[in-house]
This record gives C-alpha cells, structure tokens and sequence, in this order.
C-alpha cells in the first residue's frame, strides 16, 4: 500500500490542472487516504503537553481519525494534517494534558 | 463495397438484432420492455445458440442494467443494451454515470409514449428528454436505418475523442414491429468498419490501480463536465466521419441530416424519426400540385447538427417541424426550439410553426400534414413567425 499519494496526482492536486490535463471520466490514480492531506481545514488545533502526558492512550483509542500518535517515549501528539479539531481526546484526557486551541490563518 | 447486397425482411428489432450480432459485444445487460423486447429476445437466441460471444446478463431493472454495462464497460469491454420508454426513465440516473465516466456503451431505444395514461406504443420524448444527459442521439426512419445505426452507434461512441455513451432511436411499433426490406452487410465488412481491438482508456482491472467514479466536488467537478462538452463536440465531426465511411462501406448514403427536394423550396417539413417518411411522400404529392416544398430529415439530435440546419434552412419561408413528442409549458415543440436557437440572430432565417403530433402512436394521415402545410403558409401570410399547435386530437 502506497503511503503517498503517486506524482501525477500530487502534480494535479498542487498545480490545480485544467480539463485539458485531467484523465478522463475523472479516474484518479490509486492511493490511500494517507495520500490526502485532510487536516488543513480544521479549525481547532490539538497542542499536547508531553509533561501533562500519563501515556493511557485514551486519546489515542478515541480519536475518530487516527490522528493521535504515539511517540516513542510513548507520549501522545497530533498528526495535524489528519487532525479536524473535534476535540474528542481533549474531552477523554484524564489528565488534562490536551488543549484545544483555535487556528488563526 | 464487396460482393452482392444480400436483402432480407426483417422488423425494426430484429434488425437491430441482427446487427448488434454482427457487432458480437462483449457484455449485454438488458431488461425486456414493449416495444424494444424483440431485440433482447433475438438476441439471447444467438447467445443461446453459440452464434456470438457475448457475456448475456439477465438483471431485474433497467437501473440495474445499465449499472451492468457502466460496469463492463470500464473494463474495456464492448457492451449492448436496448429499452423504451419507462425503461429509459428508470436508467436516467445511470445514464449521467455512464457519460460522466465515459463508458462507450450503446443503447437501442425502441421509442415509447410515457405513462400515464400507460401506453405502449411510438413516440419519441423518452429519447428527446435525454439530451442533457451527454450521451450520443441519433434517430432512425426504418429498419434499415435502425441496422446501420445500430453498426455506426459503436463506430461514434468508441472513438478516442469521443468515449461517450450513444443511443439511437426507432419508434415503438411503426418501426420495431414493422416488416421491412433490409439490406444487410457482412460479417467482415463490420469487423472492418469496427475493429475488435480498439484503443481504451484507463481499465478497470486487477493489473491497474486506479481509482474509478471517485468523489470530486466544487474543485475539480466543473473540469470532468467541460471534457465532456469537448467530447461531445468532437462527436459532431466523428459522426460526419463515421457516416461518410458508412456510406462507401454499404453504399448506402447516411447523412447526418437528409435532405428532400430542398434546393428551390420555399417551405420545408422538419422532423425526424418515422414521420419523415410521411413527410417526404407529403412533398410529393405537394410537388406533383406545383407547391415548392422540400423535407429536412434530423438524424443527429445529439450533438445538435446547428450549422447544417441553418445553411439547410437558409433562404426558406418557412420550416414546418413535426414533432412527435410532447413538452408541457414549452416555449415550442422539442426540436423546435432547439431549431429557434441555431437559428437565432442569423440572416435568411425561416419562420417556424411546430407542431406537437402523434402522440401514444397517434397516426399523422398525409391528408393532415397537408392540412399542416396549409396552415403554416397561412400563418407566414399574416406575418406569423414562431408558432406551437397540437394537431391531430379532437377538440
């Protein structure tokens, strides 16, 4: 499974290709979703402190997108560009370790 | 053109019939519907009996089989189908996702009267309110005609700068079930006119990883639609192409609109379909009175034949539509206002009086169309230039 998405789409998608360029019928080339870039919309930012941090892996089991990864030292962190700022693993942080802020662009 | 014409007497269906077996599709998926039934029936007798190769699917809708042939078709495969009227109704949905995915898929539509009141028999708006729907609409006068578009159908919609779906027309009964003489073409000479190996786009197969009838929104939706504008636009000149190859091949001529005695006319029958036929033996008979008149036959509804119709038209009094299909509230008949659009702005244009006729298999008398020509020269004495009727209803 491609992790990426392939060239030519990233090419399309970045250089915002017109009707000549497109393939035909729309037929996108195969990827996974970790080839779309889904978090740059999301209005919240999920800012972990790793101090905070008792490592129960609550956020990481609740969040609806699997944006929560776990470090190495087994502390959590938001994968911004999944994350959409639900703020579901603030809420289930027993130790309070999660702060929702708002993304100004 | 080889060897002897070999002539037969066939109904309109089974004409189709019989040419969609010397096409030898890959995939059929089709669901029988009155008037278009024969077709499918003949058909699963040359399945049945070994005569083609075709993959017949037997599905419990029109919805369904047109999301069989969407299916087969973006596996390169060449695919067939056929239905009328209702039928057509319930594959509107499917049609968009077959032009919008670009699936080179052919459709006999055996035209039929809409419900209610249910009717079964001819008329042509199920096929006339597709034309939004990006797919290839060719109507056809007779059974011979409804052989060889059913031939040309395949020869459009696979080209390479077309890949849309094509459908084409034959009325419900005056034509599907009519016994006519059919001049038929050989085996090779379609294999030739067709070839089996064609140029296809992305497949849909387990060797390829793409991704196929994916979301696409407000970005990138507006870029699939003008390929498909582009496309459709191309088809104009594929079909001029197509028939004039078609037209050597069987020595047949085929144009995309035909014209009858048109040179010196003064006025003109537009229509399309099986009333063309009325209309030429009308301006025979108006002809043999001294009245110049001539008939445009449209065979190409679907990319709209705009410039042929004009200059056709060109220097005419007027043009007298017979459109046997019917829209409610309309500022004009089907095929009248489209014929408005090409039409308008231009210089030596001809008025337009169209008349809505024959619906639910309603017989057109020649008698009546020569009524129609009165009225309409009445209509342009008394500086008349657009006009709507219904004819032929009691009041």
């Amino acid at each position: 499974m491609t992790k990426e998405a392939p060239d030519e789409f990233t090419r399309w998608t970045k250089e915002k290709w017109g009707s000549s360029q497109l393939p035909m019928g729309g037929t996108v080339p195969y990827h996974t979703a970790y080839g779309y870039k889904t978090g740059d919309r999301s209005a919240f930012k999920a800012i972990t402190d790793k101090e905070k941090c008792i490592s129960c892996m609550n956020c990481y089991y609740y969040c609806p997108d699997s944006a929560i990864i776990m470090n190495d030292d087994l502390k959590a962190k938001c994968d911004m560009v999944f994350c959409k700022g639900c703020g579901i693993c603030s809420k289930h942080c027993p130790a309070d370790a999660i702060e929702m802020r708002r993304v100004t662009r | 053109m080889s060897g002897v014409r070999q002539v037969v007497g066939m109904t309109g269906d089974e004409a189709v019939a019989h040419a969609a077996k010397l096409v030898n599709p890959d995939v059929v998926a089709a669901y029988p519907i009155t008037p278009q039934t024969i077709i499918v029936e003949r058909y699963s007798d040359f399945v049945n009996n070994g005569e083609v190769d075709t993959s017949f699917i037997s599905v419990e809708s029109e919805h369904s089989a047109m999301s069989a042939c969407v299916g087969a078709s973006l596996t390169g495969a060449r695919v067939f189908t056929a239905t009328a009227s209702a039928g057509l109704a319930l594959m509107y949905e499917i049609l968009y996702v077959a032009s919008g995915l670009r699936c080179p898929i052919v459709l006999a539509v055996a035209n039929r009267a809409f419900s209610a009141p249910i009717n079964i028999h001819g008329e042509c708006t199920d096929q006339l309110v597709c034309r939004d729907a990006s797919w290839v609409s060719l109507f056809g006068e007779s059974a011979q005609e409804a052989y060889d578009e059913t031939i040309l159908s395949f020869k459009i919609a696979e080209h390479p700068d077309v890949m849309l779906p094509a459908m084409f027309g034959i009325e419900g009964f005056i034509v599907t079930h009519a016994l006519e003489r059919v001049e038929t073409l050989s085996k090779q000479q379609v294999e030739d006119f067709i070839p089996a190996s064609r140029i296809v786009r992305d497949r849909f197969s387990p060797d390829e990883n793409k991704t196929f009838g994916s979301l696409v929104l407000q970005d990138y939706y507006m870029e699939i639609k003008r390929q498909q504008e582009e496309a459709m636009q191309n088809a104009y000149k594929v079909t001029k192409d197509a028939m004039q190859e078609f037209s050597e091949m069987s020595g047949r001529k085929m144009e995309i609109i035909e014209k009858y005695h048109l040179e010196d006319a003064e006025y003109a029958f537009v229509s399309y379909g099986a009333t063309a036929g009325n209309a030429k033996a009308v301006v025979d008979r108006l002809r043999a009175k001294g009245e110049k008149v001539g008939a445009l036959k449209i065979r190409l509804f679907r990319p709209f034949p705009s410039l042929d119709i004009f200059q056709a038209l060109s220097g005419i009094k007027a043009a007298i539509i017979l459109d046997r299909s019917v829209t409610f509230g309309s500022p004009g008949t089907i095929v009248q206002t489209d014929i408005a659009s090409a039409l308008y702005g231009k210089e030596n244009v001809p008025s337009l009086h169209g008349y809505i006729n024959g619906l639910g298999g309603r017989v057109l008398t020649l008698p009546e169309i020569e009524e129609v020509y009165e009225m309409s020269k009445e209509y342009n004495n008394i500086g008349m230039t657009s006009t709507t009727d219904w004819v032929g209803y009691r009041k």
